[in-house]
């Protein structure tokens, strides 16, 4: 059988070239050290000192959006992004981090408000900011956002906890299904609330007790993209410290769900939270995914019919495996018209960090997307990701595209939005 | 010769720095292909864009004498794409525009960049298909593929790449670019050149552009899987079938051990104890596959099947090819080295290679795991080894030697369809006469008279 180790060996690389066929940096670039059969030499050439961690072998290991369409095609079986996140890993410990790093996972990590507020004040420095911000994932990407673009996202003037009560409760007329906690994650906490309210909403209406819980952080992701295992293990912990009383953690964030699913993988089976984590991780779900397997349907709404499709984040597809709900979702909703566009699972280019230091590759590959949304003739475009939504809206204004990016938990909350 | 600071200055007048690269990291990325004992380290990697970028290339390394070795995807399985002697690695995967589709004449026109799964879906979308099937498809390049005259399990019915080359674009050593051929399936203009630059290794000329014949898409397809508790049993149904008439699109073979690595990692549900599987896909107009698949299904339970299945949809006739085609990544994946052999037979002695096969193998005490193309005697025994263990490489390339003495002796090749590269050109000598192995290097010096093109293939 293919053990964990097995599927990190890069010596067990054939190099059958099948993850040139997925990958889509190797698409627009087509340089090998891009794609994970390049990257498993590479890896294979530092561990057995042939190659130092010069600078280009860097730029290799983080030219990888971490997808993990390659995992997905592999016939050897191997994880090429968990061997490109432990090398990763090995340069931070070697080479330590940059300092920009080193301040802001910090800061996350003792005191997450407090950068968010800073974030906020820097972005309302006039030539600091631009209109609805740079694409984002993450109050961690900041680290590479500042130095690349010096664009910041516009903070909200009140955070998601200042907008809506610890617990909200079911819909009045609506059978009681029992309670979640709700994972909000860096960006519908600061950044974009109203979706944090409207996933809050869409779940009362479909019967639950909504729970913001008390102590939540980031969910660490960027950190364990970045390499840095220690900081994510510690965020880790403390999110899974912070939801520990609760059966059920609903994130609408596909990022923010793509990590608290892999709790257990940033824990050494050694490691004393190893445990906990398997068992977390098995309680997390997706906002459409949950919805759907609770049977939700959406009300119907007065106004007039759109025409809306979809853009699966690598996150959930990928990551999470999660396909048919967000459509089953969108196809029962009355007033949508559900229109599947072709290539609707291609990345949107933005991969977090990757978006600046490959600035050109990146938007060729949103290109791509923004070419099937434009011929989809879709009204709208719905996702379940921050980080896409920022991305699909960066490209639909450099397209110039008459088209709307939302959130999914808009269209499930329906029409009674007070904005 | 190492290439010099001048040359490399022009190189970046002549494709801008995006075009060009020359870290360690990056070179090292352009230093393999898909076999796994061969490395050569080039000391400058090109993406060029046009054919002119390449003329300008050629004229400059072929007046300053440094190698240049042409590359698409690199996914080759002999040795072929590696540039032994260091020089110049010409990507032409950026050079991937399919120039036209020509449905009324079935003709297609496309880059050497193009990638042939990408080149198939576009024609798909007309109703058209291009068979050749080199089972690297998902990325390999036409390009590649032209100089390597790749085939696969379509071979049997549809034949090989060079079967469908009605002309090309190229460019000779000196930087001249050469038009041959046309659009039409018929052409008997003096030599047929595009034939010989086809699967001559990159060592004539660089491909840049091909136009190929085309062919409308079968009406009707259906996948048969037929499980045999011997493979010589397993070879007797496939003669039986063939000598009925019947010609598959495809007939291919996995023996026991790779059924098993399949189930291992992705299970399809293919039944671990068999000792052969055979593979069949037929099509063509719909009524003629009903009837074939009926009189396959009978012959394979006459000649012994243990159990025969039809793809119930096409959902499963995917999952029965996707197992196939990951035969060789099963191999790699669970040895240190594979030496993945490509020996070809008349069909009807394919049973005998086989057996001999199995003999070399336990003689020597050496892993052989077989696949192949049953149907036209094409057979892929993959030596497993270490080359990090002297003395099990050098028993393993002794094995090697042996199967292809086996294979010659029977009237054979010592490859079918992975090519000579590095991999086998130690063996060009028993598979050719002197006066032949003569020829193809006096052909060489006319095309190529420095000897810049892909340098250090095929002889010795």
């Amino acid at each position: 059988m293919i053990d964990q180790k097995m599927k990190i060996d890069p010596d067990r690389c054939m190099k059958c070239g099948f993850c040139m066929s997925v990958c889509p940096v190797y698409d627009i670039d087509h340089i090998e050290n891009h794609v994970a059969r390049g990257r498993n030499v590479l890896v294979r050439m530092v561990r057995d000192g042939e190659l130092s961690l010069e600078d280009d072998y860097r730029r290799c290991l983080y030219s990888c959006l971490l997808c993990r369409r390659c995992d997905a095609v592999c016939p050897a079986n191997l994880s090429p992004a968990e061997i490109t996140l432990g090398a990763r890993n090995e340069v931070i410990e070697k080479k330590g981090m940059s300092w920009l790093q080193n301040i802001i996972y910090n800061g996350i990590l003792s005191k997450r408000s407090m950068v968010a507020r800073f974030v906020g004040l820097a972005g309302l420095i006039p030539g600091l900011s631009v209109k609805g911000g740079r694409p984002l994932r993450h109050l961690a990407d900041m680290a590479s956002f500042i130095p690349g673009a010096l664009s910041l996202p516009k903070l909200s003037s009140r955070p998601l906890r200042k907008r809506v009560s610890a617990v909200t409760k079911p819909s009045a007329g609506v059978k009681e299904k029992g309670e979640v906690a709700v994972f909000p994650g860096c960006m519908y906490e600061y950044f974009l609330p109203d979706i944090g309210e409207d996933i809050i909403v869409s779940l009362a209406k479909a019967g639950f007790s909504v729970v913001l819980p008390e102590g939540l952080n980031c969910c660490g992701l960027s950190m364990h993209n970045a390499g840095d295992f220690k900081t994510s293990s510690l965020l880790a912990s403390r999110n899974i410290e912070a939801l520990a009383s609760y059966d059920h953690v609903i994130t609408g964030c596909a990022t923010c769900g793509s990590a608290l699913k892999d709790y257990h993988k940033w824990f050494s089976e050694e490691d004393p939270m190893y445990g906990r984590a398997v068992e977390f991780s098995k309680k997390v779900s997706d906002f459409s995914e949950f919805l759907v397997k609770h049977g939700f349907r959406a009300e119907g709404s007065s106004s007039e019919p759109m025409t809306v499709t979809y853009h699966d984040p690598c996150h959930l597809r990928l990551h999470q495996g999660v396909y048919e709900a967000p459509r089953e979702l969108l196809s029962s909703i009355d007033g949508v018209k559900y229109v599947e566009m072709e290539n609707a699972d291609a990345c949107c280019g933005l991969g977090g960090s990757f978006s600046i230091a490959h600035k050109e590759v990146s938007q060729a590959i949103q290109s791509k997307k923004m070419e099937s949304i434009k011929n989809s003739g879709a009204q709208a475009v719905v996702t379940s990701c921050p980080g896409c939504m920022f991305y699909l809206a960066h490209g639909i204004r450099r397209n110039r595209l008459p088209v709307e990016v939302m959130h999914i938990s808009r269209l499930t909350r329906g029409d009674n939005r007070i904005d | 010769m190492a290439i010099t600071k001048e040359v490399i200055s022009q190189l970046h007048k002549i494709l801008g720095d995006k075009s060009v690269l020359v870290s360690k990291a990056d070179l090292t990325a352009f230093s393999y292909d898909a076999t796994s004992n061969w490395q050569g380290m080039p000391e400058i990697v090109l993406f060029p864009t046009d054919i002119s970028q390449i003329s300008r290339i050629l004229a400059l390394a072929d007046r300053n004498g440094v190698p240049v070795t042409a590359r698409g995807a690199g996914t080759n399985l002999s040795g072929g794409s590696i540039p032994v002697f260091g020089g110049i690695v010409l990507c032409t995967a950026r050079m991937n525009r399919i120039i036209e589709i020509d449905a009324a004449n079935f003709t297609a026109t496309v880059e050497a960049g193009v990638v042939l799964n990408d080149f198939n879906r576009e024609l798909a979308k007309q109703n058209l298909f291009f068979p050749p099937d080199p089972q690297s498809f998902l990325a390999a390049t036409i390009g590649g593929c032209v100089a390597e005259n790749s085939g696969g399990p379509y071979g049997l019915k549809y034949g090989v790449f060079k079967h469908y080359l009605l002309g090309m674009k190229a460019v000779l050593a000196s930087g001249e670019i050469i038009s041959l051929g046309g659009k039409t399936i018929k052409n008997v203009t003096g030599y047929d050149l595009p034939l010989l630059i086809c699967g001559s290794e990159g060592t004539l000329a660089v491909v840049t552009q091909a136009t190929l014949k085309l062919l409308p898409m079968p009406e009707a397809r259906q996948t048969v899987l037929a499980v045999f508790n011997d493979i010589i049993t397993a070879n007797a149904a496939v003669s039986r079938i063939l000598s009925k008439g019947i010609r598959p699109a495809k007939t291919e073979l996995i023996d026991n051990w790779i059924i098993r690595r399949i189930e291992e990692s992705a299970p399809l549900g293919l039944p671990v104890e068999a000792e052969a599987i055979l593979l069949f896909e037929l099509d063509g107009a719909t009524e003629t596959v009903r009837m074939e698949t009926e009189k396959v299904v009978q012959m394979c339970y006459d000649a012994g099947a243990a159990d025969v299945r039809q793809a119930r949809d096409k959902k499963e006739a995917d999952n029965f090819w996707t197992a196939r085609r990951m035969g060789f990544s099963a191999i790699y994946g669970n040895a240190p080295t594979a030496m993945a052999e490509d020996v070809t037979v008349p069909m009807d002695k394919l049973p005998e290679l086989m057996e001999r096969v199995k003999r070399i193998g336990e003689k020597n005490d050496i892993m052989i795991v077989t696949m192949g193309h049953a149907g036209d005697g094409n057979l892929h025994p993959c030596i497993l080894t270490d080359k990090k263990n002297p003395e099990h490489y050098a028993r393993a390339q002794k094995t090697a030697q042996e199967i292809f003495d086996a294979a010659l002796e029977l009237n054979g090749v010592i490859s079918g369809e992975h090519g000579i590269g590095l991999e086998k050109k130690k063996y060009l000598k028993k598979a050719m006469s002197p006066e032949a192995i003569e020829l193809l290097k006096k052909i060489k010096t006319v095309f190529d008279p420095n000897g810049i093109l892909n340098p250090g293939k095929i002889w010795e």
